[in-house]
């Protein structure tokens, strides 16, 4: 009962963190219909930037004002806001109207590009200059904006001391900030006029073109928000785990695939699809972490993405596309 | 068969060296890679010129995948991986229970029986692997593929570190047979395999390779494989299988793939790592095979060869070799996105047929 | 019964009822126009006949080789070949190319063949190569067998499309409207390749087209698709004067919806 609780909440959790960084995939795939590879280095650039914001003004676990969580969230929504917007602008928007395998492609240098120059801090030609990278291959520890003792503590039974459930007040940030954006993002697309431009042309971009919308800027305002999403995944994955580490075998792509199979379990171009998602992702890898094997975490993720491309390949709340001949 | 000698029937003599030529071919740069270049440029650069050959091979494989039938896989190092493991568990488990000690670290000439067996056997398992990643293209198309390879190559890689480490010689003896797959190193990576690789073998194969696609590409069967790429439904309508031929591209390219892996694990001074067949892996054979031009062979020759010397040039700049390559990327796909040379094969272009005295294009 | 029997065939998209209970029975030789306003189903019908999309309801028969059920590919090679309406050529291969590889199904090498260059491979290949530039000279396109099929203009892309579909050696080939965007003169010239190809090859020809001067000169017997009905079917002179085909295209009469039958 008490690994029930406990591998729920993890789950709910880590699953609003994939299904953050998810809806940045599935409104980008909505839209231009690719896989923005470089999606989860936005989300890695994300952490590392409210690790860098909190450097800059000196908050640490011991010592931060009140509000500091907000500011690193933002400041850090906001960076990745921007770099969302330039690489669009730049990578992305020449070759609008490309085959798709093409844009694809461009999305994994993108890609490789993020998460190589952030490996750049040990450069010593770079550091003669002055100019040092927030990042590295080292392990970073993130100061804890959060107070650590847990919010709430129940024993199930009273007798037996391990199997006390512990409410951390982190959880309940990572849970709260993923629920407060999702029902934003909800009540932007489904309640909103930008959000009925951002559905037209995720439908039909010309016709909605015809229609008087500006794609390009629908287009640039889904990848400043999708990024921005990202960005607060990563700030409140750091705030999780309190340890960043940026390393070539890929811990960050590796999140951001499986934050991709939830967006494609969900039915990619669904908006509440990825959030569903994301939960349920969420949900499998802490269950299976559980009750079968830690080590086997990744293995649950990918086998659930490759039953469901399988037996239901438009996702689970997805559509089914018939290909005009 | 090109367009001039069609409908002339050829003499025997010209039928026997069109059929076995290549293959002279193959045999006479082997033996020139082995005995005379080798020896000539010494070992470090026998090394790179081993390095690049293998990285033939490999882009050669995924271009059969991703330049001919147009899927994109992006989990070619997982084949690798699977042919490399099959291959250094066959050489490193069979010479204990064969001979009984552990192999020596240098070539051992009657080891190479074992190490071609090894090799075949590697490509017959990554083969079989294809053939496991290659059924969901059935129902899935461009992207989403390319999702469930990448997925597949994690997979892989999850799995081989789980593997618990190498027993000892005399543990390895006894065992039976079936509990060897699941000791393959784990995290550490398969060490102490025996350095069987070298010029003769890994130019042997890239040959072969090249021959085998090249000869695909210009048959019957090579077109269906083009038209798959070109216009699915068309290619359906025209008769042909795509369901099929997608198929047999992933397991021919799996298998190509995996003998690479052999000749990596068996590699002087490389290490069976899954952490050095993970995606990065995937991603430098895809860049290769996008900058030579996705479908030429020659183009991905010549990419393989220029991206694995590069490092090699630039070792000082180690650290940005990635940023490089990723950038190449991005501007070539701004710029050439059908890559250096297209679908076309280095003599078939227009400059270079202008060069050789042959119709311009019109 | 005739070559190709088609009986009741229908589909429908969600609620939209594509194409419903479509007849046609075709006598072997036989070069029948199918007519009807944009979104009538033609294109649909050629969709359902060779497999891209299977039907809800009905049977397609050639011969005595019921077609329900099998893969496009495996209709193709039964005997049923088409062109497509918005050009589907493999535009980065040369021209011949394109037409060699709807001679793969006619092979008999195997891979194995091809990957030692033996002289069985040699000599498939020899008639393959020969069998392709015949059709190219048919379709005048043989001076440009090797340029990339992109490059080629037009109409020439429209003839290519009918080569690469005649080398699969057809029983009946379906055409989806072969003269869209050609000229004056290359409609001509098309309208005596129709016929030509048909008696030269004995083949059975279905023709999707808007150009009524041609489908009026060419076709024996027109079918008329209206809303994913048949609305009207015969000859060339009786399709002219039938009122249900004249509602359809003008849309004149008040009552246009509730089309009578009038097969």
């Amino acid at each position: 009962m008490t690994k029930l609780l406990q591998a729920s909440m993890d789950g709910v959790a880590v699953g609003s963190l994939y299904a953050l960084i998810a809806l940045g995939y599935t409104m980008v795939y909505g839209i231009l219909k690719f896989i923005n590879f470089a999606h989860s280095d936005v989300f890695m650039l994300g952490a590392w930037f409210s690790f860098a914001i909190c450097g800059f003004l000196g908050y640490t676990t011991a010592d931060h004002p009140v509000y500091a969580a907000l500011v690193a969230l933002i400041g850090s929504m906001a960076m990745c806001g921007a770099l969302g917007f330039t690489i669009e602008r730049l990578a992305y928007r020449p070759l609008r109207g490309a085959p798709r395998i093409n844009v694809l492609i461009t999305a994994i240098g993108v890609s490789l590009l993020l998460e190589n120059v952030g490996q750049l801090n040990s450069n010593k030609f770079l550091a003669e200059y002055g100019i040092k990278f927030p990042f590295g291959t080292r392990p970073t520890s993130v100061p804890l904006l959060l107070p650590d003792q847990p919010l709430l503590s129940f024993a199930l039974d009273s007798a037996h001391p391990n199997t006390l459930v512990n409410v951390l007040p982190v959880d309940v940030l990572v849970i709260g900030v993923a629920f407060t954006l999702m029902a934003l993002l909800q009540y932007l697309v489904f309640g909103t006029s930008l959000g009925r431009a951002m559905r037209a042309v995720s439908y039909d971009a010309k016709t909605a073109s015809l229609m008087g919308i500006d794609v390009d800027r629908v287009v640039s305002i889904t990848f400043v928000i999708g990024s921005a999403l990202a960005a607060a995944a990563g700030f409140l994955y750091g705030q999780k785990l309190q340890s960043l580490r940026q390393s070539a075998d890929g811990l960050w792509v590796l999140l951001g695939l499986k934050a991709f199979v939830a967006a494609v379990v969900g039915g990619v171009g669904n908006v509440r699809g990825a959030m569903a998602g994301g939960l349920m992702i969420g949900l499998v890898e802490q269950f299976g972490a559980a009750y079968l094997s830690t080590n086997l975490r990744d293995l649950y993720v990918f086998s659930l993405l490759i039953v469901v491309l399988l037996f239901k390949p438009e996702g689970l709340l997805g559509k089914a596309v018939v290909e005009k001949v | 068969m090109s367009l001039a000698s069609y409908g002339k029937p050829a003499s025997p003599a010209v039928v026997a060296v069109d059929a076995l030529g290549p293959f002279a071919g193959v045999a006479v740069l082997v033996l020139l890679m082995h005995f005379v270049i080798g020896p000539a440029v010494g070992p470090y650069y026998a090394k790179i010129l081993v390095d690049i050959a293998i990285s033939i091979v490999l882009a050669v494989s995924l271009n059969v995948v991703n330049g001919f039938t147009g899927q994109f896989s992006i989990g070619h190092a997982a084949f690798m991986a699977v042919g490399g493991y099959t291959a250094a568990a066959i050489t490193y488990f069979g010479t204990v229970k064969i001979w009984g000690g552990l192999p020596l670290v240098h070539a051992d000439p009657q080891g190479w029986g074992l190490f071609v067996v090894g090799t075949v056997a590697g490509a017959l398992v990554a083969g079989l692997f294809g053939l496991f990643v290659g059924l969901p293209s059935l129902r899935l198309r461009g992207d989403y593929l390319a999702l469930v390879t990448l997925g597949f190559g994690e997979i892989v890689r999850v799995l081989l570190m789980q593997t618990g480490s190498i027993p000892d010689p005399k543990v390895i003896a006894e065992a039976p047979l079936y509990t060897l797959p699941l000791k393959l190193g784990g995290s550490l990576g398969f060490g102490g395999v025996p350095t069987y690789t070298n010029l003769f073998w890994a130019w042997l194969w890239a040959g072969l390779t090249l021959v085998i696609v090249y000869r695909l590409k210009a048959s019957t069967h090579g077109r269906a494989f083009l038209s798959v790429r070109e216009d699915e439904i068309a290619a359906e309508a025209m008769g042909i299988p795509t369901t099929s031929v997608k198929v047999r591209a992933f397991v021919l390219s799996a298998a190509l793939a995996g003998i690479a892996g052999a000749l990596f694990a068996h590699e002087l001074g490389t290490t069976l790592n899954p952490k050095e067949l993970g995606f990065q892996k995937s991603f430098e054979v895809v860049i290769m095979v996008v900058l030579g031009g996705m479908g030429s062979l020659s183009g991905a020759v010549l990419a393989a060869a220029v991206l694995t010397v590069l490092p090699e040039v630039l070792r000082e700049f180690s650290e940005y070799r990635m940023i490089v390559y990723a950038l190449i990327l991005i501007l070539v796909m701004l710029v050439r996105p059908q890559g250096l040379f297209g679908i076309h094969e280095v003599w078939e272009l227009p400059v270079v047929r202008r060069l050789l005295g042959g119709r311009g294009p019109k | 019964m005739g070559l190709l029997d088609v009986q009741g065939v229908g589909i429908a998209f969600g609620g939209l009822k594509a194409v419903q209970d479509f007849r046609l029975d075709l006598p072997k030789g036989a070069l029948q126009g199918l007519i009807g306003p944009n979104g009538a189903g033609k294109t649909t019908l050629f969709n359902l006949l060779t497999g891209v999309y299977p039907p809800d309801t009905g049977t397609v028969k050639l011969g005595d080789r019921v077609l329900n059920g099998l893969k496009p590919h495996q209709i193709a090679q039964a005997g049923l070949a088409r062109t497509f309406q918005n050009i589907r050529l493999f535009g980065d291969l040369t021209v011949l190319d394109n037409v060699k590889i709807a001679c793969w199904s006619r092979g008999w090498t195997t891979t194995l063949d091809a990957l030692l260059r033996t002289p069985r491979f040699r000599a498939e290949e020899n008639a393959i190569t020969t069998r392709s530039m015949e059709l190219l000279q048919i379709f005048e396109l043989d001076k440009r067998a090797d340029e990339s099929a992109r490059f080629l203009p037009y109409g020439g892309q429209r003839r290519l499309e009918m080569a690469r579909a005649l080398a699969l050696d057809p029983k009946v080939l379906l055409l989806d409207e072969p003269a869209a965007g050609m000229n004056p003169q290359e409609k001509v010239a098309l309208r005596n390749l129709i016929r030509d190809v048909r008696d030269r090859f004995g083949l059975t020809v279905l023709l999707i087209e808007h150009d009524m001067g041609l489908v009026m000169e060419i076709c024996e017997r027109i079918t008329v698709l209206d809303h994913g009905v048949v609305i009207a079917s015969g000859t060339p002179i009786e399709i002219q004067k039938n009122p249900a085909v004249i509602e359809a295209y003008l849309g004149a009469s008040p009552v246009a919806d509730a089309s009578p039958g009038a097969h």
